[in-house]
């Protein structure tokens, strides 16, 4: 197993990455130490763990996968304790994962350096520190092999994200969208650490596969629900309903981080950020985490249909929601964020729809397509001076060719169009939901309904966006003149673009349908994981536990829909805007308009939320504080100081009033005792 | 034989009087011989019930007790004096510098 | 074959060395004492204080050494055929003499270390360590008294010479009333505890522990047995400070040379628990002694009285010296626990009570020590002895001060030092052993404690300082003191495991036998 000791590097050399961009960021300030201001250390170390991912990725193809506690950092002696350790699990899911972070974030670094190297920003060495950190625990999320160490490096993913939106905090926006970022994760974390806690509480263990002596806890969890569990603490619950429960928890926090609703107001004031931060935050690390943590352990999410019908309505919700949000935008990147919390939906979708494959295929296309869309819009906004606004833009088509055309394959893929990477990945999220919702689960239908929806949707701002940016003619100076860009920004963007038109290809399920060829190599790669942790595995479970059964629908009249749907947002969008010189449309729809440009009020909704609700319970606590504790404490304290000053009075200084003291003392404990013990009869 | 109740009243007396004595006397002198007088007031009881159970560890320890008293004396008269050079007394009650 | 094992075949038990030589740890501070002696009466007004403070140092070592081999090697322990008796009975080595002859040998140790910048330039240097000798040889007889006569005489060989060393600044007005008070009490409390030794004589007819214990249950005189027994009590009392014999202690510590304060308030104190143990738990044995006697409440009401009494004056003073007189007082309560929360019948929670309060001593021994030796370096530096004459001190002197938030902190409990195990187990063990109101009302005087140390650490760290301070030199002893004291009160938290097995050990051997 050579290959496999070398996974811990995979995470350590982006961490050196950033050992030496903070060292020269604090020990070499205003000097210009490192070339390019930490860039290149960068991207050697992300280089070195690609080609260390990819090793993996074929040695897992090759040996199968690997699981291996490499620290243990607290254990209890003896039974009824827990064992805390830190370990690595490269499986066929983590293994895939690693490949698409450490190449989105390969590429995320070279563009940085015409983002933020060619633009003169100052600060690059923290930067850059950054975005090691960043990945380094993005990797370590990824390759943790049991929950607790999955929720640390989910912590640092989410500090990482602070410090990066907030990287220009110098201007106003950009601290607070980062508080707000990480307020609003943080939040979702609370319940997702009490998770953890109660996993530790319910099954002593947190493993996420059987590995030595330590057992799995999905692995206990499903031996609770067969009837055949010891020693599981459910605290009173029927087994089930405390598993939902410590499910929702957990859940907390991937609606935090994947900015599913009604957490998802953190990431579109992200894109205060730096948009290579964005890329990485939208395609690769943070967000992705929150969906790779319900793919991790689906092997318990597959035991409670309750939690995962919730999963699939959350996400069917959300797909549709932030997408009627994206038709209104004004900004480029505002469009885009509301096309992730979109996706991210679609990936929910699928988790809970029982489409285990489907989310995960998702999330691997959308990682293509979406750091395509982040590079693509920055290259533009390069080219803009900065200017966001899609409505100074137009006619970019023909000044920067490499860019529209690689932002039109990541377009296309988002918008689901036949055979880009999205088309194929989307078309299987609804398969799978619309399957096992006909197969006896109804309220996976209304889901499926939203995330349908939400296609038609999805091609309409996609492509609005689309043609405001690049056709027509220019409406403003700068984009009749736009600022050019160079290798480093076009040479990530046609990586990410052939990969946007060619990843779906990776899963041609209804082209196996349709032919019998034997295509579908995802899913093949999924279900060949470890024991426990492979997608057969799952849909037995799904099947046997859960109760989901699949419905036997064509492929093809799914597929036909969903692609009709996309297409005619496109064509709507086509008609609307395709124009020389368009105009706003979305004003036609008034109130609506209204309310989608303000995100359906849901951040003033939650400061009110937090206003009133949150101070009225605040300034309770605070007078609770003031006056009962403080009153308390106070007062015990100054009780005991006087009672000290008036005790030490004893103490006259005189030493015959000592020794009257002291025979007193000898008396009166004579003559208790005595009087207890009888001796005076 | 004197029955031993007496023994022990006696002694008894006599340390009552030498507490007596600790606490009414400010003279440090005075305290140290009332110490010496409860010290024998056990000496009293040491050497009687020695005779009573007719063993010779009471009386052994009698004599320790008083080799120890004499020691104690010559610790004791050491600080009386240098207490007499600090306060120009020997009056217990005078140093009280340190309270509370 | 492991280490001990092959020394232990040397020991006396095997035969390979006579018996005396169990005595050892004794016997080299004896020695040392007598050589010190010798060296003072050749030429009484040397002043080469490297000789004198290194040979007591080299002696305390030595001493400390045996204690450790026997230790590790079962001298005296079960292992290797129990208890030794020696001398008519009259002194015994077993566990328990082993452990407290370390913490005697340690504070020892560091106290001399520490004397040595100290006492500079002063006179009857030889007689000062002479004397510090003397009374650690008596407090190691102490704690291997196995009769009352033994018992007395140790208590009075470490008494005597604490009283003149308490007075050893003799043109200091408050050390000599600190002696004088020190003494007057002593000679009191000796005399009630002689009393009450004839008086279980008189019940008994003899003085061995083992000997009391069986008489005592077939006496009909429970009434004068009991007034025995409540003076022997007092008579330990004095020496651990207890109330109502603790009213010497603010003052002998407060008016004592620094590092003689610190001698007495660790290593004094642990003597006196150290013979109270042995005698509460052989010869006045709770399964033999009449029921009317219960020294249990006894203990319990003076553990209480104590541990109060003591941090809530604390809490109320002005001066950091006698602020730590008091905290010795109330931590003397913590410590009484071990005979407060003691249960008649063979219960296996006893040994455990009692040997977590020894532990607690041990550790006690270092941090105590350490904190006194700081107020030695304050007093050699001519610092003011208020809480506000410390503001700022850490900016001068970050080392000895960061040692001092160590020793303060530890004391009261928090876990950068041992006190924090110590504290811990004497409390888990009396809340096991079904005690836990005392448990209680010992955790809510460490919270009231840590307030008054936390003032210290306040005054240091984070008030700036109101007065130049004329910081002369770094004395090498004084700093080497107080970073042993600090290195030991820090290790004993990872190695605190060792010592309370150790301690429970020997305490559970005590009522085993």
């Amino acid at each position: 197993m050579a290959a496999f000791d070398y996974a811990p590097v995979i995470v350590l050399l982006p961490f050196l990455s950033f050992l030496v961009a903070i060292g020269t960021a604090i020990f070499a300030r205003g000097k210009n130490v490192l070339p390019k201001g930490g860039a290149l250390p960068g991207i050697v170390a992300m280089a070195g763990a690609l080609l260390l991912s990819i090793w993996m990725f074929v040695t897992v193809e090759a040996q199968g996968a690997y699981d291996q506690t490499l620290y243990t950092w607290a254990s209890g002696p003896g039974e009824g304790t827990f064992t805390l350790t830190f370990g690595v699990l490269v499986d066929q899911l983590s293994a895939m994962m690693l490949v698409i972070v450490t190449l989105v974030s390969l590429l995320v670094h070279v563009f940085s350096l015409g983002y933020m190297n060619d633009e003169d920003e100052t600060g690059l060495p923290r930067y850059y520190a950054g975005l090691g950190l960043f990945s380094a625990s993005m990797l370590g999320f990824v390759v943790a092999d049991n929950l607790l160490m999955a929720f640390m490096f989910f912590e640092l993913v989410g500090l990482c994200s602070w410090l990066l939106i907030g990287f220009w905090f110098r201007e106003p926006g950009p601290p607070s969208a980062a508080k707000k970022a990480f307020l609003v994760t943080r939040f979702g974390d609370y319940f997702f650490l009490i998770g953890v806690v109660a996993v530790f509480a319910t099954f002593g263990t947190s493993q996420f596969s059987p590995i030595g002596g330590m057992e799995a806890f999905p692995v206990l969890a499903e031996e609770a629900l067969t009837g055949s569990a010891e020693g599981i603490n459910t605290f009173g619950f029927d087994a089930a309903t405390w598993f939902n429960i410590v499910g929702l928890l957990v859940l907390g926090g991937v609606v935090g981080k994947s900015a599913q609703f009604p957490l998802h107001t953190w990431l579109p004031d992200a894109m205060e950020g730096p948009t290579p931060v964005s890329a990485l935050i939208h395609a690769a690390t943070m967000v992705a985490a929150g969906v790779f943590l319900v793919a991790r352990m689906y092997g318990f999410y597959a035991l409670i249909p309750t939690t995962l019908a919730i999963i699939a309505f959350i996400g069917g919700f959300t797909a549709l929601f932030a997408a009627t949000m994206g038709v209104v935008k004004r900004e480029i990147k505002q469009v885009l964020a509301y096309s992730t919390i979109s996706q991210y939906g679609y990936m929910m979708l699928a988790l809970g729809g029982g489409g285990y494959v489907a989310a995960t295929f998702h999330l691997m296309t959308h990682a293509f397509f979406k750091a395509l869309l982040f590079l693509g819009a920055g290259s533009v906004i390069i080219a803009m001076h900065h200017n966001e606004n899609m409505w100074d833009m137009g006619g970019l088509k023909e000044r920067m060719p490499v860019t529209y055309y690689t932002f039109l394959s990541g377009s296309l893929a988002l918008a689901g169009i036949f055979p880009f990477a999205g088309f194929w990945s989307k078309d299987e999220v609804l398969y799978e939901t619309l399957v096992h919702g006909l197969g006896g689960s109804p309220l996976l239908l209304a889901a499926y309904a939203m995330g349908l929806l939400a296609v038609f949707f999805t091609g309409f701002y996609t492509f609005r966006m689309v043609l405001l940016t690049f056709h027509g003619e220019p409406r403003s100076e700068t984009a009749r003149n736009p600022h050019g860009v160079r290798w480093n920004v076009k040479g990530p963007l046609v990586v990410l673009g052939v990969l946007a038109a060619t990843a779906g290809f990776a899963n041609l399920v209804p082209v196996e349908k349709l032919t019998g060829a034997n295509v579908d190599f995802l899913h093949d790669w999924l279900y060949h994981g470890p024991e426990t942790l492979n997608g057969e595995h799952y849909s037995t479970l799904l099947h046997d536990v859960a109760g989901y059964t699949a419905a036997d629908f064509s492929v093809l009249i799914s597929a036909a829909v969903s692609l009709g749907m996309a297409l005619a947002g496109v064509g709507l969008a086509w008609m609307l805007y395709n124009d020389p010189s368009p105009e706003e449309h979305t004003a036609k729809l008034g109130a609506v308009k209204d309310l989608w440009y303000h995100n359906y009020y849901q951040d003033e909704f939650q400061v009110w939320l937090a206003e009133t609700g949150g101070l009225g319970i605040a300034r309770g606590s605070d007078k609770f504080d003031q006056g009962v504790v403080d009153g308390v404490v106070n007062g015990v304290s100054s009780v005991s100081l006087f009672s000290g000053s008036r005790v030490k009075r004893v103490q006259t200084g005189v030493v015959s009033n000592y020794a009257a003291l002291l025979t007193l003392g000898v008396v009166v404990l004579m003559v208790a005792l005595g009087l207890y013990g009888g001796w005076f009869l | 034989m004197v029955p031993a109740q007496w023994y022990l009243l006696l002694a008894a007396a006599v340390f009552c009087i030498g507490v007596f004595g600790v606490l009414t006397r400010s003279n440090a002198l005075m305290f140290l011989m009332s110490v010496e007088l409860m010290l024998n007031a056990a000496n009293i009881n040491f050497v009687a019930f020695s005779l009573q159970w007719g063993n010779v560890t009471g009386q052994t320890f009698g004599l320790f007790t008083m080799a120890i008293a004499a020691a104690e004396v010559a610790i004791g008269i050491g600080i009386i004096l240098v207490l007499y050079r600090n306060f120009r007394d020997t009056d217990v009650t005078s140093a009280t510098t340190m309270r509370w | 074959m492991s280490l001990p094992s092959v020394t232990a075949t040397l020991l006396q038990s095997g035969g390979a060395l006579p018996e005396w030589t169990a005595l050892a740890p004794t016997l080299a501070l004896a020695l040392t004492a007598l050589a010190l002696l010798l060296v003072d009466s050749i030429s009484p007004e040397t002043k080469n204080n490297a000789l004198l403070a290194g040979t007591t140092a080299v002696g305390s070592f030595v001493s400390l050494a045996f204690s450790g081999w026997y230790l590790a090697a079962g001298t005296g322990q079960s292992g290797t055929g129990g208890e030794i008796v020696l001398y008519g009975e009259a002194l015994v080595v077993d566990g328990m003499y082993l452990f407290f002859s370390a913490i005697f040998a340690s504070v020892a140790a560091m106290v001399a270390i520490a004397s040595y910048d100290y006492l500079a330039g002063k006179e009857y240097q030889g007689e000062f360590y002479a004397l510090t000798m003397l009374a650690a040889t008596g407090m190691t007889l102490m704690a291997s008294a196995n009769s009352l006569a033994s018992a007395f005489v140790a208590l009075e060989l470490a008494s005597l010479p604490s009283y003149a060393l308490v007075a050893f600044l003799k043109k200091n007005k408050g050390s000599v009333e600190a002696g004088l008070k020190y003494f007057l009490i002593g000679a009191l409390s000796s005399a009630i505890f002689v009393f009450g030794i004839s008086l279980v004589y008189a019940v008994t007819g003899s003085l061995l522990f083992s000997d009391v214990a069986e008489a005592l249950g077939e006496t009909e005189l429970v009434g004068v047995a009991g007034v025995g027994v409540l003076m022997i009590a007092g008579g330990f009392a004095f020496k651990t400070a207890s109330v109502p014999f603790h009213f010497w202690a603010p003052e002998a510590y407060e008016g004592a040379p620094a590092p003689i304060s610190g001698f007495l308030s660790s290593a004094s104190k642990a003597a006196g628990f150290a013979v109270a143990f042995r005698v509460f738990v052989e010869a006045f044995s709770l399964s033999a002694i009449p029921e009317g006697i219960n020294w249990v409440i006894l203990f319990q009401i003076l553990a209480v009285v104590t541990m109060t009494l003591g941090n809530f004056a604390a809490a109320t003073q002005d001066t950091v010296k006698r602020m730590l007189a008091y905290s010795s007082i109330g931590q003397a309560g913590y410590v009484l626990i071990g005979l407060a929360a003691l249960a008649g019948g063979a219960s296996s929670q006893n040994g455990d009570v009692m040997g977590a309060a020894m532990a607690h001593l041990f550790v006690y021994g270092f941090m105590n020590t350490g904190a006194f030796l700081f107020i030695a370096l304050t007093e050699h530096w001519g610092i003011g002895r208020t809480f506000e004459d410390f503001n700022g001190l850490a900016s001068k002197a970050p080392m000895a001060c960061a040692a001092m938030a160590l020793f303060m902190f530890s004391l009261a409990g928090l876990p950068v030092g041992g006190g924090f195990f110590s504290k811990y187990f004497l409390f888990a063990n009396a809340v096991f052993a079904g005690f836990w109101w005392l448990a209680a009302l010992g955790a809510i005087n460490s919270a009231l404690s840590l307030f008054y140390y936390s003032r210290v650490v306040k005054a240091m760290w984070i008030e700036d300082a109101t007065s130049e301070f004329e910081i002369r030199s770094k004395p090498v002893g004084l700093y080497a003191g107080i970073m042993i004291a600090a290195v030991g009160t820090f290790l004993l938290l990872p190695a605190f495991g060792p010592i309370i097995e150790t301690a429970q050990t020997a305490a559970s051997a005590l009522f085993g036998a």
